[in-house]
């Protein structure tokens, strides 16, 4: 099996080396057979990449210990269903992982690419295979997944223990799906602009894969956090460390250019930012990837001991520089085809948008090098993390979601200001009116006041533009409300889907806005039988059962809640020893609810069997997980093919020219 | 003081003794001890203490998040500090004097180190700035160079049989519909 994999790996390098010389030399010497030949030889890639990936696999299953890394990252007490897991858990697995995504990727790019990128298609390709040579060989040459060991173990190492989680399953893959993924949005733009085709061909290609990218990461970001706030058992779920915000900062970009790849696409306008966008975004990906994998800051996530480090720096400054140095040979050609016609318009917001969401990229940025100027400079050992994050990011997101409320009211073109105020009216006055609500309720803190606000605001303008096209679906077409709704969500779902979206976006602010205001942690030791009341909570502690695994010792504490005098739930939060790791992980006990979370979670084992717990209340944070599925629809919606207007248009007696088509604007 | 990262672990018991005597070495670990009876502290302040603490030993990790014993001894002296009476500030100052400034999670607000904090919002404002002139260019612009839409204005909702009532909707919103068919 090993042998298998390791050919098919050199047999993909193979193909994706001739894949990239292929098109590029078949589209400058004009040979449309060999540019075909390198089409094939991408899907070839696929082919093989699935071969390397099953043969891993099946020496995961097997527990092919003669593996250097089957070894390193399972034993023979990891259940089977763990191998998902284990797959990717080390360096060299997860590039092999990264790898057959991209290839997947490319592969249905380049089959699905629509025809009027016929000409730039050979240059996409080349790009992406480019990107997909470099992981190949870095595998091939310096850290292979098939490497074998010269004396067989009997048994491996095991899995490390954080990972056993089921978030695990999806967070890892979505984010560095999500990362590699930008290279498909870039592809497609910096094809084009090699070719000089510096108008708007690319931009629907580019605005679905950038969407896709884009949910991937979102997902993969909720995901991590969802796991961190059930394992890591502190109760919190963002800690900006360093890797996080390797991954935030390309998921920034890539908001930004989602955007703004908007208004290319409806009026022609911002086609230089969008190239600057997107190559900004990739730029960041590259970023984070160099930071997994022997970056210069500590982080828990890294991929240890790695020695990739300075390949991945390489990399970082080649895949940074190139695009933007293509991007200024071909400056000149890139004029948008409209000017603004007024700073009172959706464009301006949007490009208000991406500048606050490129300055929270920057900030985090920023944060992360600044202790390396510091160090270089100075000589001063200067740490920045969450103390810093939350208080210059902080303002700055609310920004953002304070324009996302009111960004989606503001009409293209140009806007007068009766009808502006008339459609921030009644969104304005909601969030005034929270506000007030709370004020009376007896909450002092401006930034929670002024947090909760933004986020009724932004929530009420949604529903209003929901409202009024339900209720005049409703009045001129006799459809009941709920058929209304959704033939005008289906009717537009670019900008409905966006709306859910928005909506997500919502309920993740007021999730965070809860936890970070309005938590409650206490710190306690209990003996059985012992109880603490944690605000209207009360806790009894009342046994620990210590079961004895192979790999493991699994101590559950079972507690007693009550509320408000009143039994409420019995819940068991678990804290597991893994002897041959060191390392102890946990299993918070959560009583979720859209009101508050009830999270309990063992911090230490004593000998005398009392238990240190930690006990947080945590309202609203439920909304922020709930958020993930309402994100992932938006954005399925938001994609889904336009098929009734297809069928209009096929139904036309003849399809006009492009040119003629009539507007609604 | 006894170098606390020496300490493998403490019991809330040995925590007064610990702070009279100057090395101990004691059963074991526990989390942050009740106060002392009599002596009081404002839990709240000590968590927020504690997330701007980094945890010596861990990476990125503030000692309210780390589960090692030396964030749970950095915690239990948190509270003995707030408990004597000591500020935010002074204990802030101690950990720092202790471990050195990085043990403090975000950048001192004086010197050289203020570049840290100002240069964000500054670059952010500029950026904005830069971005409402560079629009107002834009439109500037547009006076002098009659508008020729290069680019087709969008088939929306009034091709087919959707047509006539989208156009109302679009009417009722005020705002022309977004989104195009996929032109494939």
């Amino acid at each position: 099996m090993a042998d298998l994999g390791g050919i098919s790996l050199w047999i993909a390098l193979a193909l994706s080396s001739y894949a990239c010389i292929g098109s590029v030399l078949g589209r400058l010497r004009n040979h449309p057979a060999l540019v075909e030949s390198s089409r094939r030889a991408v899907y070839l890639v696929a082919l093989a990449l699935l071969i390397a990936t099953l043969a891993l696999v099946t020496a995961f299953i097997n527990r092919d210990f003669s593996l250097v890394y089957v070894a390193a990252h399972s034993n023979l007490a990891m259940p089977n269903v763990y191998t998902w897991v284990a797959f990717y858990a080390g360096n060299e697995g997860s590039l092999l992982y990264i790898a057959f995504v991209l290839s997947v990727m490319s592969a249905i790019a380049l089959r699905f690419s629509p025809g009027q990128l016929r000409d730039s298609l050979p240059y996409t390709a080349a790009t992406l295979m480019l990107v997909q040579t470099f992981f190949l060989a870095v595998m091939a040459f310096m850290a292979n997944p098939f490497d074998t060991l010269p004396i067989v173990p009997p048994d491996g190492q095991g899995i490390n223990p954080l990972l056993t989680h089921f978030g695990m399953f999806f967070h890892p893959p979505a984010l560095m799906a999500g990362l590699i993924g930008i290279t498909l949005p870039m592809s497609f733009g910096l094809g084009s602009l090699i070719a000089g085709q510096t108008r708007d061909e690319w931009v629907d290609t580019g605005r679905v894969w950038g969407i896709v990218v884009w949910a991937l990461l979102a997902c993969g970001l909720l995901l991590g956090s969802w796991w961190a706030y059930t394992i890591l058992g502190w109760g919190g779920f963002w800690f900006w460390d360093p890797v996080e915000n390797a991954a935030f900062m390309p998921w920034l970009a890539l908001t930004a250019f989602i955007h703004s790849i908007m208004v290319q696409r409806r009026r022609g306008m911002f086609r230089m930012w969008n190239m600057v966008l997107i190559n900004v975004a990739f730029g960041l990906a590259l970023y984070g990837m160099f930071m997994n994998r022997g970056g210069p800051v500590p982080s828990v996530h890294s991929f240890g001991a790695s020695t990739l480090g300075w390949v991945f720096l390489l990399f970082l400054a080649v895949g940074t520089i190139v695009p933007f140095a293509v991007f200024f040979w071909r400056f000149n050609l890139m004029k948008s085809a409209q000017n603004l016609d007024s700073m009172l318009s959706r464009e301006a917001a949007f490009l208000f948008n991406n500048l606050l969401l490129l300055g929270i990229a920057f900030v985090t940025l920023w944060g992360t090098v600044y202790p390396l100027i510091s160090r270089a400079g100075a000589g001063d050992e200067i740490t920045v993390a969450r103390p810093f994050y939350d208080q210059v990011n902080g303002p700055l997101l609310l920004g953002l979601v304070l324009l996302m409320g009111i960004g989606p009211l503001i009409p293209w073109r140009r806007a007068n200001l009766a009808s502006l105020r008339r459609a921030l009216l009644i969104p304005a006055c909601a969030g005034l009116a929270v506000i007030a609500l709370l004020v009376a309720l007896g909450l002092r803190q401006p930034y929670a006041l002024l947090g909760f606000g933004v986020c009724a605001m932004a929530a009420s303008g949604i529903v209003i533009e929901w409202w009024r096209g339900t209720r005049s679906r409703r009045g001129s077409l006799g459809e009941t409300y709920p058929l209304a709704f959704l033939r005008l969500l289906a009717a537009n779902r670019p900008r409905y889907g966006g709306y859910i979206v928005h909506l997500a976006v919502v309920m993740v602010a007021l999730g965070i806005l809860g936890a970070s205001f309005f938590d409650t942690q206490v710190d306690v030791v209990l003996s059985p039988g012992e109880t603490v009341t944690v605000e209207n909570y009360r806790m009894e502690y009342i046994r620990t059962s210590a079961v004895a695994f192979s790999d493991r010792t699994e101590f559950n504490s079972l507690v007693r809640v009550e509320r408000d005098g009143r039994y409420l739930t019995d819940l068991e939060a678990k804290r597991s020893f893994y002897p041959s790791f060191n390392m102890a992980s946990t299993r918070a006990a959560i009583r979720s609810t859209p009101v508050e979370d009830f999270y309990v979670v063992p911090s230490e084992n004593l000998s005398d069997g009392a238990v240190g717990f930690r006990i947080l209340v945590n309202p609203m944070i439920w909304w922020m997980w709930v958020a993930g599925p309402v994100m992932v629809l938006g954005t399925v919606i938001a994609l889904w093919p336009q098929r009734v207007r297809q069928t209009a248009a096929t139904r036309r007696p003849a399809p006009a020219p492009r040119g003629a088509e009539p507007s609604a604007a | 003081m006894p170098t606390f990262p020496q300490l493998r672990s403490i019991t809330p018991t040995a925590l007064l003794a610990l702070l009279l005597l100057t090395s101990v070495n004691i059963a074991h670990a526990q989390d942050p001890p009740p106060a002392a009876p009599g002596v009081s502290y404002d839990e709240a302040e000590a968590q927020a203490i504690d997330g701007m603490l980094m945890c010596p030993v861990c990476p990125a990790e503030t000692i309210d998040q780390a589960q090692v014993p030396l964030a749970r001894q950095m915690r239990a002296i948190v509270r003995q500090k707030l408990s004597e009476g000591q500020t935010r500030e002074e204990i802030l100052d101690y950990f720092a004097g202790r471990y050195g400034q990085s043990v403090i999670g975000a950048p001192p607000k004086s010197g050289i180190n203020l570049v840290a904090w100002v240069l964000p919002p500054v670059a952010v404002l500029a950026a904005l700035l830069v971005g409402a002139l560079s629009l107002r260019s834009m439109t500037r612009h547009r006076r002098t160079v009659p508008e020729h839409p290069a680019r087709p204005a969008p088939l929306t909702e009034n091709s087919g049989d959707l047509g006539p009532y989208l156009d109302i909707v679009d009417r009722h919103l005020e705002t022309p519909a977004e989104g195009e068919p996929n032109r494939g």
